[in-house]
Order: structure tokens, then sequence, then C-alpha cells
């Protein structure tokens, strides 16, 4: 009768906590639903050169124009090269290669919105479809984040605000409603961290070598990021022993050969360098790039190119440039670096997501835990800093936020799941994160409705010369835009403006985050214990 | 032992204790002497790949240590008091051994050695620094291994520069005094002060850990046994830590009739920075934020920035680990004098550092800030021993960076060697000589405090060149040039240019004809009709 009553009382528990996940999906899709960015269509090669598309679209920036101009060419061209309406659609991050025009960019992301890209063109609307792949793994980073920190024993509300953190209280959010790979790393990451923390065989082992190598045709940084994950995979190999007579080193050789699933991915992308560059080893970063193109469709000089000779010989013939991959990671811009990813006012995590930041005390309790994936999430986010902030543009061009630092915003969201637990019971400390995470939804719900171009401060006096106006390049930029009743988000753009204007909408969409947010803070404050 | 598993597929390595003891003992006998030929060979190599570069000599600064001690054995006029003031004597008394060999001198090597040396040593006492920290083997290898990866650590021991004297003889300093905090034997104490006596003597970097390690003995000696007893060892350390201070300012009070000629005479520190101020563009000067800020950044661009952070964490630890006495605790703070004199003499306008970009328009003494490298490395050192759960972290993180500086060759202190305010390309001026005036026996005048570096790179032998230091020659070629030299190099209407300043008032420089104009100096040739005159012979001056 006992077990009877307890065999009762898990499947209730456990059907209350799939309903709370489902909830959530519910919940976050929605709200992902609300800010995807898009126009109802299926644009041809020629359409999408419009400026409907481009500046005033959802292909503001040269990122999200080369990834949906491969998957495009590969849908509908069947081919690795691009038209030259196409190439001029990307200018200026376009390749040339071979007497090809071809993408500058990691093919993963191309490859992965391609099933989105069609279902989208079926509805009638291909660019969203592909958006909306990239939404997917925003939602499935949340979720992710959600689990492992529950399953690290992180109150299961404290979980959930810490993915909600990530998702809708940081850049992340302006990043899940467009085209980029941070989204799709972030997953791969989170995704071998689950399998770490919640397998320990061989077959767990077979898929973290997969998406770890996977993870590099998605974005060549990944490498790095991806190490302590690797390294902490090997230590699932390797065992050490210490006994009264010596100490013991042994190597689980079964689980050796489970890194040969790092082939196939490595294959597929070796063959894509084959195919796009007539090299299997060529990076896509190390390729001829082209800024301009003629009338007839050639490669040509910028208006802002010197008299130069060499200089100008480049431009026309963009074989003779010669790129290194070191040439794009200095260590002298470490300290420069460091301050624009978390200190800047056009990027500093201090003004987009100061939440982060505090997430991150959460180490000290998850530490205690389990002190090898506190070591691992602290890796991924020292790999990711400072990686990044050795680059040559740790702006991101023109961005929202650091961008760059998203992989970062989820681990601290899994360690702001820990924060949350330990303080659940201390009002002052769960509104200080509430009042941050209201300042952190504020501002990246800005970001998501309205544009993630927004200029580094260093090209801002330039511009101002250019416009004769005043620029802004913090995030009130895009309170700006709202003000003018202009949003990027396809459902704001085909029924939701006949309703309301973009500030309405922008209300409604902070609203419905927070509404949830405090509900779930309200719960873990007077609710009982649920991990 | 190596064993198969089939069934459980595993391969197992075991080592018994005796074996690991065995192991154990190797390594701590091999230690040192693995240590001192690894760092030698390094040493030697990469001095020889900048002296094949050229590099090893871009520093005008080295080209001006190097010519400082060559005419301490060749020139008009020989002798110690060639050492000069301003710059202490012992980089140039170390060179007088082998200077007086012509390749030795215009290779570089006669200044590199004392370097090199200083390399050497210093990877070594940064590991039995470590070793008195109670830190492993592990923890000792990663605080040498980032201190010899660094390149600017790497270039700077392959020039005459003082950088690595200096460093060796602080570090050496803080080691003894690490040493008696520990077990306050009057051995300890003595070399330490003989040490930081040396490095008094280098640089005066050296005098303020001086002072910082009176200040520590005194804490020591005073908690203690009490007041009588610390007053007495002070006393103790000072005789022999300060006899280098009071050697110099003897010797500036023989030599130049001033005590503090090095500080406030015409070619002081001083004496330049109050010129830089007057233009303006000593920021630095009185302003405590910018002190700190632009040392704080030279540092970091030395050192890479992360591990400087990952240093910063580890002295944190160092502090709190109560395993450790507080005496030996205290002492650590030795190695921390060159933050605090550097950044001091920034905010009193004595040193001047400009960083490209974020003060000055160019690099200047961005080399400062290689002096925290053993301090780092220490710190390094011991955090890897200690957070043994982050270690994989922070190993990791420094190997991602070393290995992207490598890749990358980030030296800032080359970037200042070669293109900064450091540097002087008198290529033009000084081959213009060497095809010119090596085959005659005209004396060339020339003021070496503006010029060393033409000096150097033209190749002539020293007794060809008539400067400041040469005594009466000087006095008589700037009152009657036409009579002493065939050339004059000199930068035209600079007051600054003592040759200029002098000569222009004469009315000599009729019988010159203008050879040539360069960005750092123009050349004079005497007139043939006058060459008959000229005294191209070494006499005292005095007989005419």
């Amino acid at each position: 009768m006992a077990s009877d009553r307890q065999n009762v009382g898990q499947s209730t528990g456990r059907i209350k906590s799939w309903l709370q996940v489902l909830v959530l999906i519910i919940f976050s899709g929605l709200i992902l639903a609300m800010s995807i960015r898009g126009i109802g269509g299926n644009p041809t090669a020629a359409e999408i050169l419009n400026k409907k598309w481009k500046e005033d679209g959802p292909f503001e920036l040269s990122p999200e124009r080369g990834r949906f101009a491969l998957t495009y060419s590969l849908v509908e061209n069947k081919t690795f090269y691009f038209s030259v309406p196409l190439a001029r659609f990307i200018l200026p991050d376009l390749g040339y290669k071979n007497g090809h025009y071809v993408s500058l960019f990691a093919p993963g992301v191309s490859y992965v919105v391609a099933p989105g890209y069609w279902v989208g063109k079926w509805l009638g609307s291909s660019q969203v479809g592909a958006f909306a792949v990239v939404a997917l793994f925003g939602l499935g980073n949340l979720l992710l984040i959600r689990a492992i920190a529950v399953r690290l024993g992180a109150d299961k509300r404290a979980a959930t605000l810490g993915g909600l953190a990530f998702l809708f209280a940081s850049p992340a959010f302006a990043y899940a409603v467009t085209l980029y790979q941070h989204q799709i790393s972030t997953f791969l990451i989170l995704a071998s961290l689950y399998l770490l923390v919640k397998f320990n065989s061989w077959w767990s082992l077979l898929v973290i070598w997969f998406l770890c190598a996977a993870s590099i045709p998605v974005d060549y940084p990944n490498l790095f990021l991806m190490t302590p994950i690797a390294l902490m995979a090997v230590g699932k190999m390797v065992y050490y022993k210490k006994s009264r007579s010596g100490v013991l080193l042994g190597v689980k050789l079964g689980r050796i050969f489970t890194m040969a699933a790092a082939v196939l991915p490595l294959v597929f992308f070796m063959w894509f360098n084959q195919q796009s560059y007539g090299n299997p080893w060529q990076l896509s970063g190390t390729v001829p790039g082209v800024e301009e193109i003629d009338a007839n469709g050639n490669p040509t000089a910028p208006a802002h190119a010197t008299v130069d000779k060499d200089d100008l010989e480049k431009y026309f013939d963009p074989e003779l440039q010669k790129k290194s991959i070191f040439g794009f990671f200095e260590t002298r811009e470490l300290v420069n670096g460091l301050y624009i990813h978390l200190f800047s006012p056009d990027r500093g995590v201090i003004y987009y997501a100061p939440l982060v930041l505090v997430g991150l005390l959460g180490g000290v309790w998850l530490y205690r835990r389990n002190p090898e994936i506190t070591v691992v999430c602290l890796g991924v986010v020292a790999a990711d800093i400072l990686l990044y902030s050795m680059w040559g543009d740790p702006w991101g061009g023109w961005a929202f936020g650091s961008r760059y630092l998203i992989p970062s915003y989820a681990m601290a969201g899994i360690l702001l799941a820990f924060l949350l637990t330990r303080l659940r019971k201390r009002s002052f400390g769960l509104m200080l994160i509430w009042l941050l995470m209201g300042y952190g939804v504020a501002v990246s719900a800005a970001g998501a409705l309205t544009t993630n171009a927004l200029p580094p401060k260093v090209q801002v006096l330039e511009l101002e010369k250019l416009s004769g106006m005043v620029q802004k390049y913090t995030y009130r930029r895009n309170f700006d835009q709202l003000l003018v009743n202009n949003s990027k988000s396809f459902l704001f753009g085909q029924e939701g403006h006949k309703y309301v204007s973009a500030w309405q909408y922008y209300l409604v969409v902070v609203g419905l985050i927070m509404t949830g947010t405090t509900g779930l803070m309200v719960m873990l404050r007077w609710g009982g214990r649920n991990d | 032992m190596i064993r198969i598993k089939p069934r459980q597929g595993l391969l197992e390595l075991g080592l018994g204790n005796k074996t690991i003891e065995r192991l154990k003992s190797w390594v701590e006998h091999w230690e040192n002497r693995l240590l001192v030929w690894g760092l030698l060979v390094l040493s030697v190599v990469t001095y020889w790949s900048y002296y094949r570069n050229g590099l090893g000599l871009a520093y005008n600064d080295a080209r001006s240590h190097l010519d400082i001690g060559r005419r301490v054995v060749e020139g008009l006029k020989p002798g110690l008091a060639q050492l000069g003031s301003v710059w202490l004597p012992l980089n140039h008394i170390l060179m007088v051994p082998t200077i007086w060999n012509d390749w030795m001198w215009h290779s570089g090597l006669s200044g590199a050695i004392q370097s090199m040396v200083g390399f050497v040593i210093t990877g070594l006492v940064v590991s039995w620094y470590l070793k008195e920290l109670k830190v492993g083997l592990l923890g000792r290898l990663a605080g040498v291994g980032l201190f010899i990866a660094n390149l600017n650590v790497l270039y700077l021991q392959s020039t005459a520069m003082t950088e690595l004297l200096l460093i060796v003889t602080m570090t050496l300093g803080a080691y003894e005094l690490l040493l008696w905090h520990k077990d306050e034997t009057l051995l300890h104490l003595i070399k330490a002060g003989f040490w930081i006596m040396m490095s008094t003597l280098v640089r005066y970097d050296g005098w303020f850990l001086l002072v910082t390690a009176m200040m520590l003995i005194v804490r020591q000696a005073w908690a203690k046994s009490g007041y009588k007893k610390a007053e007495g060892v002070v006393v103790f350390f000072m005789t022999l830590a300060a006899l280098g201070i009071g050697l110099w300012l003897l010797w500036n009070l023989l030599i130049f009739k001033d005590p503090l000629y090095f500080a406030f005479g015409p070619f002081s520190a001083h004496a330049q920075q109050q010129q830089l101020n007057d233009a303006g563009v000593l920021i630095t000067k009185s302003n405590w934020l910018q002190s700190v800020k632009v040392y704080a950044v030279a540092l970091l661009y030395n050192s890479y920035t992360i591990p400087t952070i990952l240093a910063g964490v580890g002295m944190l630890l160092l502090w709190a680990d109560k395993s450790l006495s507080k005496a030996v605790r205290w002492s650590s703070l030795a190695l921390l004098a060159p933050l605090v004199f550097n950044i001091l003499a920034l905010y009193l306008g004595f040193s001047v550092l400009f960083i490209q970009g974020i003060a000055g328009n160019t690099w200047f003494n961005v080399r400062y800030g290689i002096m925290l490298m053993p301090a780092i490395a220490i710190f390094i050192g011991f955090l890897v021993d200690r957070a043994k759960k982050f270690r994989p972290l922070v190993l990791l993180s420094l190997a991602v960076i070393l290995f992207f500086a490598l890749m990358g060759g980030d030296a800032v202190t080359i970037d200042d060697a070669r293109v900064g305010s450091s540097q002087k390309n008198v290529s033009e001026v000084s081959g213009w000589l060497r095809e010119n005036a090596t085959g005659d026996s005209g004396y060339v005048l020339i003021s070496a405090a503006s010029h060393d570096a033409i000096i150097f790179s033209s190749g002539l032998p020293m007794s060809r060149f008539i400067h400041e230091g040469t005594g009466k020659y000087w006095l008589s070629a700037t009152a009657v040039p036409d009579r002493w030299a065939k050339y004059i190099i000199m930068r035209t209407h600079d007051k600054n240019d003592l040759t200029f300043r002098l000569v222009s008032e004469t009315d000599a420089m009729d019988k010159y004809t203008l050879i040539d104009t360069f960005p750092f100096a123009d050349i004079y040739e005497l007139k043939p009709e006058y060459w008959a005159q000229l005294e191209t012979t070494i006499a005292d001056p005095e007989v005419r």
C-alpha cells in the first residue's frame, strides 16, 4: 500500500514536471514567436536586394545575409557558389575563390536552417522559416539550462528563472530572432554539458564527441569553447586510483574509440571546403574577400580604396590577398577587448545584462555540490571571454550588446539558478535579482524587437559627420526605433501594427516576460522546496 | 607496470611507491641542472636569433650603454670617469672585461651577456622562491614556464639593456629577504643586502627596493624582538645595502662636484622630463589616475594581461594562506616594489612612459612594465599549486594566451625598439661616416649625449670621436673646431645638441661644408683648404 502510494506520488510528480516544462515551452515559444524578425513572402535573389529586406528588414547586417545566401544557394540553386545578385546581397562580406563568389562564413548555420527555410517557403515565408530554426535553438537552450541546473541540484523554479534570464534578459534574445550562429553554438555546448552531467556511458561520449566536432562548421572558435567539455569527456575515459602500494592510471579503451564520432562532422566540413574553395583545409576566414562588384559582376575596388597600386590590385584580383588565421586573434587586444565586452557603454555586459555578472556568483554554491562541472562552466566562460577579447573586432561589428559572449550568458544562467536557490528565502536578494532581471528584459526586448545594428562608439564620430546628426551607440537607439513605431517583428509587421504601436507591442512582450518571471519568483520565495 | 584487461577493456599503468619515490628524488636532484641547461640553451638561441635579425641593437639606449662601456677602455680619454652620471654604472662595469673586443662591442654581446645570465638566474630563483612557499613541481614549472615564454623577456635578455640585470638582482634580493624572514639567519640578511646593493647600482628601481626591504626588516625584527634589536638589524643591513648609493653620491661629488648631479643635472631624467612637461605631454605628472592607468597598461601589455589578472588572484591566495607564516607573507611584498616605484616615479615626473593610442602618439619606455614578471610568475606558480580543482582552468587559460602571443609575435618591447621613441634609425648618418671617414684619421666632433647611436653604428673606433667625455679635447674642439674636427655631427639649430650650442658661438662654421641633412643629425665636413691645420693624432691639447 505504502509503495503503491509512493508510485502514484512519483507518477504525479513526473506529470507535474512535464506539465511545467510544457507551460514553459508554450510561454517562451509565444514570446519568441512574437519577436522573430521577418517579412512574409519567398523572395528571389533579386528581390532580397531591395532595401525592404536589407537595411529596413530582417537582413540588416552581413552575417545574416551571408548565411541566408548560402542556404538560398544550396536549396534553390543547388550550388555552393553565389550568383551575382546573391553576391551583391552579401557585400561587403563576400568571398572569392577560383573565379567563384563563395561564402566567408562557416557553413553549419546555413545547413541547419535549411529545413526551416524549406518549411517556411512551403508556408509562404521562407525567411521567417529559416529564422525560426534559430529561435527553436534558443528555446532549446532555455530548456537545457533548466535541465542542467535541475540535474545538478538547483530548485526547479530557480532553474527555470536561470533559463529565462539567459533567453530574455540578455543579448541572447536579440540573437534568437535572427540568423546568427550564437544560439546554435550555445546549444551544442549546453547539449554536451547536459550529456556530461546526466550520463556516464560510452554512447553519451559518442554523442559528445560528435557535437564537439559538429560545432566547428557552425563557428570555428567553438573549437576553443568546446575544449573544457572535451577535457571533461577525456576525464571520463581515464581514471586514477591511489592505494597504499602506489598509484594506478587507467584508460577505458572502449571509450577512447568514441572519439571516432568526431570524424563524420569533420569529413562533412572538409567536403564543404573542398566543394566551395577547392581545398579541404581552407578555412572560410582565410578566403580572399570582395568588397564591391562592378556592373559586369566582377570584383572591383570599393569607394574608400586607396590609390596604392598593390592595394588596388588586391581588389580587382582578390586571390592576391593573403590571410592568416592567427592574425584574427592578438593578445595585444586583450586590454581593449575585455573593456569592450565587460564595461563599455556600447557593448558592455554591465550595461546590457548586469544580471549575468551577478549570476556568476552562483558558482560558489555549485562548486560545493559539483566542483568539476563548475570548473567546466567557468572554463567555457574563460575561453569565450579570452578568445573574443583577443579578436580584432570585439564589438562584433554593428551589434547589440556583446554577441560573442552568448555562450557565457548561458553558463551564467546555470550558475544563476544556484544563486537563486541559495537566496530563495531572502526577499532582499530576490528583489535585487528581480530588478536586474527587469532591467535586462527591458533592454533585451528592445533589441530583439527592433534592430541589432548598433554602431561601435569608435565609428560614431564618423557617422555623425556623414549624417550631420547625433548618432546613438547604445540601446537607446533601439528605444528611439520603438518610439517612431519601428519594429522588425514578423508578427508585428503582419498583424500587430493594425492594433497597437511598436511601443505598445514592446510593452506587451516585456509585460508577458515579467509576469512569468514575477510569478516564478513569488513561488520560489513563498512556495515549498521544488528540486 | 603496464596491464591490459581485455574483458573490461582497460589499459592500466601502475607505479609503486618505491618507483614514485625514486622518480621524485631524481627530479629533485636534477631539477636545478635541467633548469639551468634548458634556460641557457633558450637564452643563447634567442640571443642569436635577435642578433641575426638586427633587433638586438634596435634600442637606442642599448647602443648608448655599449658605447659607455667601450669609452671606459678605448677612446681619447679612457678610464672609469667615462662611466658618467645619470645612468647607474653596474651594467657598464660588467662590460669592461669584454668590450675591448670590437666584435663584442658591435654585436652587443658584451652588454647582452649580463642580461642572458640574469635571465637564466631569474628563472632559477623563481623556482627556488616557489619551493620556499611549499609549491610543488607543477606550480614551479608553471611559474618558470610563464617567465621564460614571454617574448618581451626573451627579447630584452638578448639586448644590452638593463632590465634583466635589474630583475635578477632585485629577485635575488627578494629571495634572500624571504629566507631571512623564515629563519632570520645573518647570512641571508647579508646576501639580501648584497643583492639589493647591486640592484641600486643598476637602476633607481633598486633604491626603492632598498627602502621597501628596510621597512620589511624593521617590521619583522620589531615584531619579533622589539625596537633595540630592530635598530641593530636595520643598521647592519643598511651598511651593506646602502653602500652602492653612498658610493654613487660620492662618485657624483668627485667627478661632477655635485652629489645630486645624476638627479638634477642637465642630462638627468628630471631635465628631460621637464622639457616634456613644458611641452604639455607629461600627462602622468601630479596625476595619480593617469600614472596608475599608464603603468597598468604597460604592465598588461608586457605580460599579456591574463597572467597579471591570475597573478592577482594568486597573490590574494598567498596572503590568505595560513599554512605560510605571517613573516613569509609579509616578505612577498618586496616583489611588488617595482609596481609602486614606477607609479610613484610617473606621478613625481621623474619618469615618462608613452603608450601609443592611450598616452601619447608613440611608444616610449613601455618596457618598464616587464619589471613585475618575476612577481607574476611566482604568484601564478602559487595559484597553480593551491587552486587544485581550478588548476586545469588556469593552465589552459595560460596555455591559450601564450600560444596566441607566440604565434602572433606579440612583443611590445620590440615595437618600442622598432617604431617608438626608443628607436633611432641613424643608418644614413652612420653609414655615411662608415663609408667616408673610415679610411682617414680626422676626428669627428659629436655630442655623445645626443648621438651615441651614431657613434655606435658608424663602426669607427671610439678614439675617433671628440665628445663631452673627452675633457680638454672637447673644450678645445668646441672652441676651435676647425683645428680639431674634420667632421662635425650635430642637429643644426637645436640648442639641446651641445655641439651646436657651443660651435654656433664660434665663427668656424664658415669653414665647413654641409654634406647633408638627415632626420637625426646633419653632417659637416671641413673644407679641404683647412685640412692642413687639422690635428689628426692623439695628443694632449695643452701642449698646443
